[in-house]
């Protein structure tokens, strides 16, 4: 077994929690059952990886670095929340873009992809739900595939919606290329999404998610408001708290939301505030990141406004978050005028 | 008897447990709590809103805003309530990141309007029940529960005082 191919597999059998490595070596099914299930998964990971490393070479299973990779991609199918996905989508479709079937776009990538860049290893597969996984390993010139940080990009047929996780910015353009000549779009652009649940961020750009929708009439407030557990305890702002908490779910969607873990803000305005004079006479605009951070970003921004931490009606700057399908923002002067104006009070 | 008593506090976390606390400890009395972030109270609840009998501003010392909202609130309160039914009960004394200033403004403003002020800890189950327990007995008084007391009576010995001495205790 070469060097890159030992590499590869350690790297796999080190990262996969002993639990999982039986069902995951079965489903690969390059190793007979009967061999597998002589395994012990109790032992240290450094024993482990030797015994699978031995049932790899021996001759009737000789696997080879493509079969290895399988296996991590078999790995990560499973469990893609490794670190951040990012979205993006494909636009101007051309005419024919409905004829587009799994077994062409598998052609047409692979001999776009290699035709951009030669030294380039691309694994294709179909996944259950009707996703085509993709793992590319980069090369250049001088080196060949680097298979210990592949790219993995996700994407639906015959939607626009494409998921990357680890592609590097001296790539993207070659992937993109290679996917909008394989889809048969015109251009691909950033959604500027990302998270670290890819089923997550796919809810929520496609929104598969609950959310509420204004109504002229309001609900009955028993259905919302838990009820007061003793009829003595009565609420004077019920209807005040009625309302923030309709508008908060409409802002930012209720029950099972998706997860997103942050919202970021690149402010590129001119200074508004009263104090500073040094600041506010500027005419360069003056340059900030805000960073919303939580475990779970909807839940969190629903709570500040039904709370009553946050003004309702809520700023479209929260609000676009879900009508935009973003979390990345760029404010300048023309885009929002009240920029400066809707503050936020955060806990 | 019906007594009824108005809670109001910003982050509206407290007054919820000890709403629980006090409708069910009190067997012979029927007590009505009413919850709020702030006043003034709604126009429309005013046809059904009983006579409320004591006024309890609920300030955590943790947040800046929560003292600051109560003070706003003040300036909608009958002044015939300073007379015993207004009381303030502060949480989070205990807390030693909360500087010592915060809860001077509270002691100062209580000292101002002649209210008693109470401290609680609303972390623990005792603390609510003990907080609970201490209301209700200032309600039973200014509900005119207590034949040897009234509301003015008690404020007047357990009202909040500055004091000089006291000013040292606090490190």
């Amino acid at each position: 077994m070469d060097e890159t191919t030992r590499t590869v597999l350690q790297r796999v059998v080190r990262k996969v929690p002993a639990t999982r490595l039986r069902e995951v070596l079965r489903t690969w099914g390059r190793v007979p059952a009967r061999q597998l299930d002589l395994l012990d998964f109790s032992t240290s990971k450094f024993v482990l990886f030797e015994d699978v490393r031995s049932l790899c070479e021996v001759n009737s299973n000789r696997l080879t670095l493509k079969h290895v990779c399988e296996l991590e991609m078999i790995y990560f199918i499973g469990n893609p929340a490794q670190g951040v996905w990012r979205a993006c989508h494909l636009t101007e479709p051309d005419d024919d873009v409905m004829t587009v079937e799994l077994r062409q776009f598998k052609e047409q990538f692979k001999a776009r992809l290699t035709e951009l860049i030669s030294n380039v290893s691309v694994k294709i597969k179909k996944h259950d739900d009707e996703a085509v996984w993709i793992r590319i390993a980069w090369g250049d010139h001088f080196h060949r595939p680097n298979q210990l940080k592949p790219t993995y990009v996700v994407h639906h047929l015959q939607t626009p919606y494409v998921f990357v996780y680890n592609l590097s910015t001296k790539h993207k353009p070659l992937l993109y290329q290679a996917l909008v000549l394989a889809t048969r779009h015109g251009s691909m652009k950033d959604s500027h999404l990302s998270g670290k649940s890819l089923t997550s961020i796919r809810d929520f750009l496609m929104r598969s998610y609950q959310q509420a929708f204004p109504t002229k009439y309001a609900r009955p407030l028993q259905e919302k408001n838990t009820a007061p557990t003793n009829p003595n305890i009565e609420k004077e702002h019920a209807e005040q708290e009625e309302k923030r908490l309709q508008l908060a779910c409409e802002a930012f969607g209720e029950g099972n939301v998706p997860r997103l873990e942050t919202a970021t803000y690149k402010l590129e305005t001119r200074y508004r505030g009263s104090g500073n004079e040094t600041l506010n006479n500027r005419e360069e605009p003056f340059r900030a990141l805000i960073k919303f951070s939580s475990a779970n970003l909807l839940v969190s921004l629903n709570h500040c406004v039904s709370a009553g931490m946050a003004e309702t009606p809520v700023t479209p700057l929260l609000s676009s978050i879900t009508q935009k399908g973003k979390n990345y923002f760029v404010i300048t002067d023309k885009g929002s005028g009240n920029s400066s104006q809707s503050m936020v009070q955060k806990k | 008897c019906l007594t009824s008593t108005q809670l109001v506090e910003n982050e509206e976390q407290f007054q919820k447990k000890l709403a629980d606390v006090i409708v069910n400890a009190e067997k012979d009395v029927s007590v009505g709590v009413r919850l709020a972030r702030r006043l003034p109270l709604p126009v429309e609840n005013e046809e059904t809103r009983p006579c409320i009998d004591l006024v309890v501003f609920i300030i955590n010392l943790s947040f800046e805003r929560s003292f600051q909202s109560v003070e706003l609130s003040l300036k909608y309160v009958d002044p015939g309530f300073f007379l015993g039914k207004v009381c303030f009960l502060v949480t989070g004394a205990r807390c030693w990141s909360v500087s010592s200033d915060r809860l001077q403004s509270v002691r100062k403003l209580a000292t101002s309007l002649r209210c008693p002020l109470l401290y609680a800890e609303d972390q623990t189950v005792e603390g609510v029940n003990t907080a609970a327990a201490r209301l209700l007995r200032v309600l039973k008084v200014t509900a005119g529960l207590t034949p040897w007391a009234t509301g003015l009576s008690l404020s007047t010995l357990t009202r909040c005082t500055l004091s000089s001495d006291l000013e040292g205790d606090f490190d």
